[in-house]
């Protein structure tokens, strides 16, 4: 079935009482498919088409308050259209669960996809958690709502536009008494209720506001915990097992790791199958979990079989420009936290829409190291845009 | 791990379905019990303009979500797409090309590639009153190849067109067989 078919199908197994959107491609299958379900009877909840994302956000802030478990959708303009308003459920520390369908933010104005509209929203306190296939993409729905009511904390499930929405690849949909023993019904502890009247979002001051910013902190930090139990109870009860915070392929022994995130990894471990048939110690890592960032775990998962990366390369789908890839500086900054001392080079690629192809992750991989990793370097860029045995260093 | 890939490509025009046809195409294949994948060239789509849309069979699990640059088959929906779209593109020698016309452009034939063509705008107007060259055109890649059954096809037909009633999947399923058929008599008299 199609990939927004698949993840409307998980989140009505989840049973939300409120669903809140604003029609954008490529999201908007999902939300289509979610209204089809609540007019056909199918789906027991309240549908409300917003005037606008900001309104969509504001909906489900509101519903969750009062208790309801909710679900919105959006991507690239009118995600950054939500902005303000799931910083606001973030530090209210309202569990909404929402799928991102990853598109490229304008000028210029694009509807493929990359990674850019969440990356800008990686600060706003929101869990993130990037989807490889439309399996996962389903799956993570179902464990996004029980990290989300345990932690306390909004998750956003990205899924690539196009890549992964428009795709028809085989999904299995998990029976509704196994996910409803999987995931029991909402209580929310802090629930607006009239008989017991109490302040939801309250002023705060210099004397208070970070200690608030701080406990935020620590919750996100501590969720990470949650996200690895609920993936490894996922796995017994349902049989799949995702990776928890990272997907790592064929480390052992690896001498060049590609670190990616989404719907690229499966061409990335059809290249490193090619390569390692050639003889080539090299493996993949693909970051399921962005926020929070899975720093330890990411450590752990390189020297699992010794820290023999020589080499590093970040294929990303965003930066942060004028400075570089955003992954890539993370994860530079967490393997020198830990007293690594690999190379770490970032390569920004598939923009726009713009295939990643089996070509361009294989140029990657072979692109011989400089010894100066501090540059963003663009991967795919078309020939006459920079020198391509820089892969187009800008 | 020792695995079978067939990757197709289909060009249509918005409208004539090729979106429908490659996910029909994928459900049959995945009925077969294969793995299978189908998607739309990505892009807002406009009636009448050109569409892509590719499957990928498979006896191993398909990872990658690319876009599909050197197809096993094509099949080309409208043949006035030959004039504006690369349709060969990317096609080994003898690939397959499954075109929607009363005869074969002999301008293009040159022997390279494996051309059937066939008049399934008219046989499925014959079936279904209208001219919607899908099923017919399906019939001719289970035909022409032994990627997918007839009978997974019938299946997938019946499934996916139930909604539309009984006698969108009866005449559906007789424009596949007719497609089916003359392929088969077109490949024993070439």
């Amino acid at each position: 079935m199609e990939g927004s078919h698949a993840v409307a199908e998980a989140v009505s197994l989840c049973r939300p009482q409120v669903v809140a959107a604003y029609p954008i491609t490529p999201q908007t299958h999902i939300i289509e498919h979610l209204a089809e379900m609540v007019a056909d009877g199918g789906l027991a909840s309240e549908f409300i088409s917003a005037e606008s994302e900001f309104a969509a956000a504001s909906i489900v802030l509101g519903a969750v308050a009062a208790g309801s478990r909710a679900f919105t959708a959006s991507a690239s303009q009118g995600l950054l259209l939500m902005t303000e308003v799931l910083f606001n459920i973030a530090g209210l520390r309202l569990p909404v669960v929402m799928v991102c369908a990853n598109r490229a933010v304008g000028a210029p104005i694009n509807i493929f996809s990359d990674h850019q509209d969440s990356m800008a929203l990686r600060d706003a306190g929101w869990i993130q958690l990037y989807a490889g296939s439309n399996q996962e993409a389903a799956d993570t729905i179902i464990q996004a709502y029980r990290i989300a009511e345990t932690c306390e904390l909004p998750v956003m499930v990205c899924m690539d536009g196009f890549f992964l929405t428009h795709t028809f690849e085989p999904v299995d949909l998990p029976g509704q008494d196994t996910v409803d023993a999987f995931l029991p019904a909402f209580h929310f502890a802090r629930t607006l209720d009239p008989t017991r009247p109490i302040t939801l979002g309250g002023g705060s001051e210099p004397d208070n506001y970070m200690e608030y910013r701080q406990h935020q902190h620590q919750a996100l930090v501590s969720a990470a915990t949650e996200i690895e139990n609920v993936n490894l109870e996922f796995a017994q009860t349902f049989g799949r097992d995702h990776g928890g915070l990272i997907d790592a392929y064929r480390l052992e022994g690896a001498e060049v790791v590609m670190v990616t995130l989404g719907s690229v990894m499966g061409a990335v471990k059809d290249v490193v199958d090619s390569l390692r048939g050639q003889g080539q110690l090299v493996g993949a890592l693909r970051l399921r979990c962005f926020r929070p960032f899975p720093a330890s775990a990411l450590v752990t998962s390189l020297c699992d079989t010794g820290c023999n990366a020589k080499r590093i390369v970040v294929l990303e789908k965003a930066l942060s420009v004028g400075a570089d890839g955003i992954v890539v500086t993370e994860l530079r900054a967490a393997l020198h936290n830990a007293g690594m001392a690999v190379i770490v080079e970032g390569f920004v690629g598939g923009l726009g829409g713009r295939d990643l192809t089996i070509e361009v992750i294989e140029s990657v991989f072979r692109t011989a190291s400089d010894g100066v990793s501090t540059r963003c370097r663009f991967a795919g860029l078309k020939p006459e845009s920079g020198d391509q045995s820089t892969m187009g260093e800008s | 791990m020792d695995s079978q890939l067939h990757e197709i490509r289909f060009h249509g025009r918005g409208g004539q379905g090729a979106v429908s046809a490659a996910a029909l195409l994928s459900l049959a294949a995945f009925d077969d019990g294969f793995e299978a994948q189908a998607f739309p060239k990505f892009g807002s789509e406009r009636r009448g303009a050109p569409v892509e849309a590719y499957v990928r069979i498979s006896t191993t699990p398909i990872r990658r979500h690319n876009q599909v640059y050197q197809p096993d088959a094509v099949i080309v929906q409208d043949s006035t797409l030959l004039r504006s779209e690369p349709v060969t593109a990317g096609l080994a020698e003898h690939g397959l090309v499954i075109l929607n016309a009363d005869r074969c452009p002999d301008e293009l034939d040159d022997g390279t590639l494996r051309w059937i063509c066939l008049p399934a705008d008219q046989i499925s107007e014959t079936f279904l009153g209208r001219p919607l060259p899908n099923t017919v055109l399906l019939g001719a890649l289970a035909a022409a190849t032994n990627w997918i059954s007839l009978a997974a096809l019938e299946q997938a037909i019946g499934n996916h067109l139930a909604r539309k009633g009984e006698k969108i999947v009866s005449t559906n399923i007789k424009a596949l067989r007719e497609g089916y058929r003359l392929t088969h008599e077109l490949e024993n008299t070439s």
